[in-house]
């Protein structure tokens, strides 16, 4: 009815709203919620990767102080469903993840039994004291190995480990090699990484007898997944469960999933009628929350004599762990990272393979940069490879194959349309940014000393917003794709929004606030928002994927239109003018140019909720509330590149970053602080699987990395400060303009250290085809390329 | 990540704690600092039937000057350790190491006698104190005992400390006139324990002719390594990049170090010898500067 107020907010460098109670220690968590009678729950833990579970003993645990009850997979098989995630698409195989081991456990750290007892201390004496035979089975820890036709078996019922397979070919590839001047084939390796947020999983639960709910208090990201989730596995209609989300110490993607812990601890509350607390150690997540990364790819890319990238091959295989994680299914790293492979480039052909394969080890699903990382660090090296090959500057290699911003919506030869991206216009900023040239003349006056100085550049493309259209292409049919929110002015004229979305520390108090108060002329003091919370919060998908400011968000701004018009109708009727002379601003709703002519968004609500004190417009329902379930355009894409220096001591292999550049477009920004904030995190995250962080196991599949000391998170010491070149290309037709931007950091902060390590050892004739690149790692890749060059 | 049941007590007294030690037994563990301890503990790595908390005992603290030697009481937190003048003064080599333990966080509760009788393999501690000679002064029932650094490392996690012992200070030797010293290392990340580092001194004449040297590395094997070999490569001449070249062979030569998650044997070995061809040179300058 009315064209939206100009933005005030929106773009403005706002602070948190919910930093004060979160900084203050105020914010309610996980572990603050304390319910009467609560009691603990601790998981005895399969200490074998691959096992029989022949018997449990639990008696001498039952006998102990303060020990309530033992409840072992034999038994929870009885009344809970295993987890399974679904698909559509032939190749697909379900697994079935029990909420305790039984028969047989299929990794370290699978929870067997559960111990409820009064206290955390008195769970973990009785863990000691439960008793399990185990009969070992030959374990297998490695995708490759797992895909042999005499591999060891994880699901019987299936004829293999590989639990997904795809293939794929735009039918140019094969001719874009033949007709390639340079073709490079090589093997690249990614570590098993972890997300590490601060707080763990956790789950409180508790049952109420008298109207057969259950209430369930869980880090999550994803309360309406988890409720669904959780729904099916306790044979229970979702009405019956109510999730709440409380304050979240990061999530990173493993939140979003649903998880056997869940499930046993909402049974446990249920059967034994008091309320039940787990929350999750480290040692615990370092083995158990959904882990990420592991690749292996060969890949092939052809180019063209000055450095044009022509075409890519490429087979993936990806180590997705013991399950299909729900609701995304093991199809979600393998199918993300083949999708995203051709990027930013104008690509002729490109095809690929693509597997996600069972093995003895935790479970893979979402992490920040989900499949992205991966695939974009695969390009990344093989333009770098390309552009040594040719001789010809990294950049201008990217420059010549990048699609051209006048050619978007660009539909790349992975069959993946993106919206609107200025690739080039992106790497000419952080170019221009970090003095590109100069950066390279200082490398080469650096010479070839005991420091050797890399320069790394990463372009890439990020989904983000996906809508159901991708989740149906995609066949992950149980991730309803689309979000949803409520505006609602109180009566006494404070707005209040609900939304499907989760925030884990992105912020969302802050920006939804900003958009709101936008949209309907009101100070951001006087909006709140709520999330987290099913039985107040609108259906939706919840946070991940980079979505909720284009999901949420644009279900948010249509709600709010709703209202406003509503709000313009009513306040026309008081004021005797038409609602098109109505501006609405701070709050005011006045007669365009007549500022005394007004009445307040509070005087506008008290009518709506008390008709009788004054009269409706005809036709006009009391109330000022609307809700929006918006399911937007399949994506859509950011896009960036990133620029980093680094210092390499070939002869210790350490490795310093002296300068990060991140160029970042991710349309028009809501908050740019949160922007910068997000893309300090994510590079952290991106420089921590470039350099420090790696799973890793034993050949009989135990982790060796199950505490901090040995799982590195980069902390501040290692970190570079991050300077960010802000361009913003807003999607055409957007409801808002927003593209989501949580990712980039990530996707593009490995593969830009990896570009730079690899620029500083090339004098070596030192190659870089894996990540981490720990100090023994590159230690190692010189003395070989030393050796192998004393003997050419 | 919850200790296993235990009985805590906390002394107030040497007499006390002894007693104590000797009413548990094996059974007993002293709670110093609590930053190894802890961690164990939460792991259920060890479990101890009595905690004995140092940290109420009076005397077990204090930095002090004796002739030619530092006297640093095993109480004494590594942060005050780090921040002492005297220290910084004295016993530069240690003043230099004391950054590289763990964090600001760590060192503020962790104290030098708790690292020391931790032993980390990995430690900067045990290679200071094991370059330095220092002596450990332990004590039990039966009295104070002297143990000579060389035979205090034992093992693995292992000093020569009985169980019912208590180590209640460590003397350090002052640095001598126109004398240099190092410690470097190289760790994953800033604060992790060494991967290899090394702890140099070098003493000079008054022509910068080397009078003495010392090499201890710590990450190569169960308790901190004294080159010995190496620093008679550097004895009698003057400092030069040849001569540290030779000490760092022959320090990667002799050791036999083991391969873990974060570093190989041969990164060990060989990065050992890199890392001593660069403690030697720094301390080499720093004496020189010293003679100056
Ligand atoms: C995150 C982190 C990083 C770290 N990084 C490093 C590092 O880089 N380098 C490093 O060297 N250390 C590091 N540490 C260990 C730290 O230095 C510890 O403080 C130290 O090892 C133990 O000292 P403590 O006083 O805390 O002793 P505690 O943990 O209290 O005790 C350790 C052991 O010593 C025994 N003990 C303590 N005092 C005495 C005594 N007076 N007599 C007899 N026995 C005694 C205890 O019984 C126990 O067995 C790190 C620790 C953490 C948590």
């Amino acid at each position: 009815m009315s064209m939206a107020p100009a933005r005030k907010y929106v773009s403005a460098r706002i602070k948190r709203v919910e930093d004060p109670p979160l900084l203050m220690g105020k914010a309610r968590y996980l572990s603050d919620i304390t319910l009467g009678g609560m009691l603990t729950v601790g998981f005895v833990r399969s200490p074998h990767a691959h096992a029989r579970i022949v018997r449990i003993d639990a008696r001498a645990a039952l006998a102990m102080p303060g020990v309530e009850a033992v409840l072992t997979g034999e038994q929870v098989r009885a009344f809970t469903q295993p987890i399974r995630a679904e698909m559509s698409g032939a190749s697909y195989r379900s697994t079935d993840w029990a909420a305790l081991a039984w028969p047989k456990a299929r990794f370290v750290g699978e929870p067997v039994a559960a111990v409820v007892a009064s206290d955390r201390y008195r769970v973990e004496d009785a863990l000691d004291a439960v008793v399990v035979e185990y009969e070992p089975l030959p374990p297998v820890v490695d995708a490759e190995a797992a895909m042999t036709a005499d591999a060891p078996r994880l699901h019987e019922q299936h004829p293999d480990n590989i639990i997904i397979q795809a293939r794929y070919d735009n039918g140019e590839t094969d001719r874009a090699f033949a007709d390639a001047a340079i073709t490079l084939r090589t093997t690249f390796r990614h570590g098993r990484c972890t997300s590490a947020p601060m707080e763990g999983r956790g789950v409180v639960a508790s049952w109420d007898a008298a109207d057969g709910t259950l209430t369930v208090w869980a880090s999550t990201q994803a309360p309406h997944f988890t409720r669904a989730g959780l729904a099916a596995a306790l044979d229970l209609p979702e009405s019956r469960i109510r999730v709440i989300a409380p304050a979240i110490g990061g999530g990173f993607g493993p939140k979003m999933h649903v998880y056997p812990e869940d499930v046993t601890v909402c049974a446990l509350a249920r059967r034994l009628g008091r309320p039940v607390k787990w929350l999750e150690d480290r040692r615990e997540n370092l083995l158990t929350s959904a882990q990420a990364r592991e690749f292996v790819a060969q890949a092939e890319v052809a180019a063209d004599r000055d450095g044009t990238i022509l075409a890519f091959r490429a087979t993936f295989i990806c180590d997705v762990g013991a399950y299909s994680v729900y609701p995304t299914t093991a199809a979600l790293e393998p199918m993300t990272a083949a999708g995203i492979m051709p990027g930013p480039y104008r690509l002729r052909g490109y095809s690929y393979e693509a597997y996600g394969v069972a093995t003895n080890k935790c479970p893979t699903g979402a992490y920040r940069g989900v499949g992205m990382a991966f695939a974009t660090f695969v390009r990344e090296r093989l333009v770098d490879m390309v552009a040594a090959a040719c001789a010809v500057d990294p950049a201008d290699v990217r420059r010549r194959s990048f699609f051209a911003q006048k050619d978007t919506p660009y539909t790349t030869a992975s069959g993946i349309i993106v919206d609107s991206a200025d690739p080039a216009g992106s790497l000419a900023s952080v170019l221009d940014a970090a003095g590109y040239d100069g950066l390279r003349a200082e490398q080469r006056a650096a010479g070839n000393g005991r420091l050797r100085r890399g320069i790394g550049l990463c372009a890439y493309t990020e989904f983000t917003g996906m809508g159901s259209g991708t989740f149906r292409r995609r066949g992950m049919t149980q991730v309803s794709g689309y979000d949803a929110a409520t505006v609602r002015v109180e009566p006494t004229g404070e707005v209040r929004a609900f939304l499907s979305a989760a925030s884990q520390g992105q912020g969302h108090a802050t920006t939804f606030a900003q958009v709101l108060a936008d949209e309907l002329g009101v100070p951001l003091a006087a909006v709140t928002i709520i999330e987290g919370d099913t039985e107040r919060c609108p259906h939706g998908s919840g946070s991940f994927a980079s979505r909720s400011m284009v999901v949420s968000g644009g279900a948010l701004i249509l709600a709010a239109r709703k209202v406003r018009d509503k709000t313009l109708t009513i306040a026309a009727h008081m004021l005797e003018a038409a609602a098109t002379d109505l501006v609405i601003d701070d709050g005011r709703i006045a007669v365009r140019g007549m500022a005394s002519r007004a009445v307040t968004l509070a005087d506008v609500a008290r009518l709506a909720y008390r008709p009788a004190s004054g009269t409706l417009p005809p036709g006009v329902d009391p109330a000022l509330e609307a809700t929006h379930h918006y399911d937007p355009p399949p994506a859509t894409f950011s896009n960036g590149t990133h620029l980093a220096v680094v210092d390499v001591d070939i002869e210790t292999g350490e490795v310093r970053i002296v300068r990060y550049v991140v160029g970042e477009d991710c349309g028009t920004m809501v908050n740019p602080m949160i922007v910068e904030g997000q893309l300090h995190g994510a590079v952290a995250q991106g420089i921590g699987n470039a350099l420090y962080e790696r799973i890793v196991h034993d050949d009989g599949g135990q982790p060796l990395t199950t505490s901090f000391m040995d799982y590195l998170l980069p902390t501040t010491m290692e970190l570079p400060s991050v300077e960010v070149v802000h361009s913003e290309t807003p999607p055409p037709g957007s409801v808002s303009g927003f593209k989501g931007m949580a990712e980039g950091g990530t996707i593009g902060a490995a593969s830009a250290v990896a570009n730079a390590v690899a620029d500083a050892l090339a004098p070596l004739g030192v190659e870089v085809r894996e990540l981490p690149l720990a100090p023994d790692v590159l230690h190692r890749l010189i003395a070989r390329a030393a050796r192998d060059g004393t003997r050419a | 990540m919850k200790p296993p049941p235990f009985e805590y007590f906390a002394p107030a007294s040497v007499k006390e704690t002894l007693d104590l030690l000797r009413e548990h037994g094996d059974q007993a563990k002293l709670l110093a600092g609590g930053q190894s301890l802890v961690p164990m503990l939460n792991f259920r790595l060890v479990r101890p039937g009595a905690l004995i908390d140092l940290n109420g005992v009076p005397g077990l603290d204090g930095i002090r000057e004796e002739p030619g030697m530092l006297r640093i009481g095993a109480m004494t937190r590594q942060r005050a350790v780090e921040r002492s003048a005297v220290v910084r003064e004295r016993c530069p080599l240690l003043a230099e190491a004391m950054p590289q333990i763990g964090h600001v966080q760590i060192r503020n509760r962790g104290t030098i006698g708790g690292s020391l009788v931790h032993a980390d393999p990995a430690a900067e501690l045990p290679a200071v104190v094991a370059a330095l000679g220092g002596e450990l002064i332990v004590r039990g029932a039966a009295g104070e005992r002297t143990i000579a650094a060389a035979d205090f490392f034992v093992g693995y996690l292992t000093t020569a400390v009985a169980a019912d012992e208590l180590l209640v200070a460590v003397r350090l030797p002052v640095a001598p006139p126109r004398a240099g010293h190092a410690f470097v290392e190289v760790s994953r990340r800033h604060g992790d324990f060494a991967l290899v580092g090394v702890a140099v001194t070098v003493t000079l004449d008054g022509s910068g002719v080397c009078t003495s040297a010392a090499i201890a590395v710590t990450g190569v094997g169960p308790a901190p390594v004294v080159a010995a070999d190496a620093v008679a490569a550097l004895v009698g001449q003057r400092p030069a990049t040849t001569a540290f070249e030779e000490a760092a062979r022959r320090v990667s030569a002799q050791l036999e170090p083991h391969s873990d998650l974060h570093a190989s044997a041969e990164y060990r070995k060989q990065v050992g010898g890199v890392l001593t061809r660069r403690a030697l040179a720094l301390a080499s300058e720093r004496a020189a500067g010293a003679s100056r």
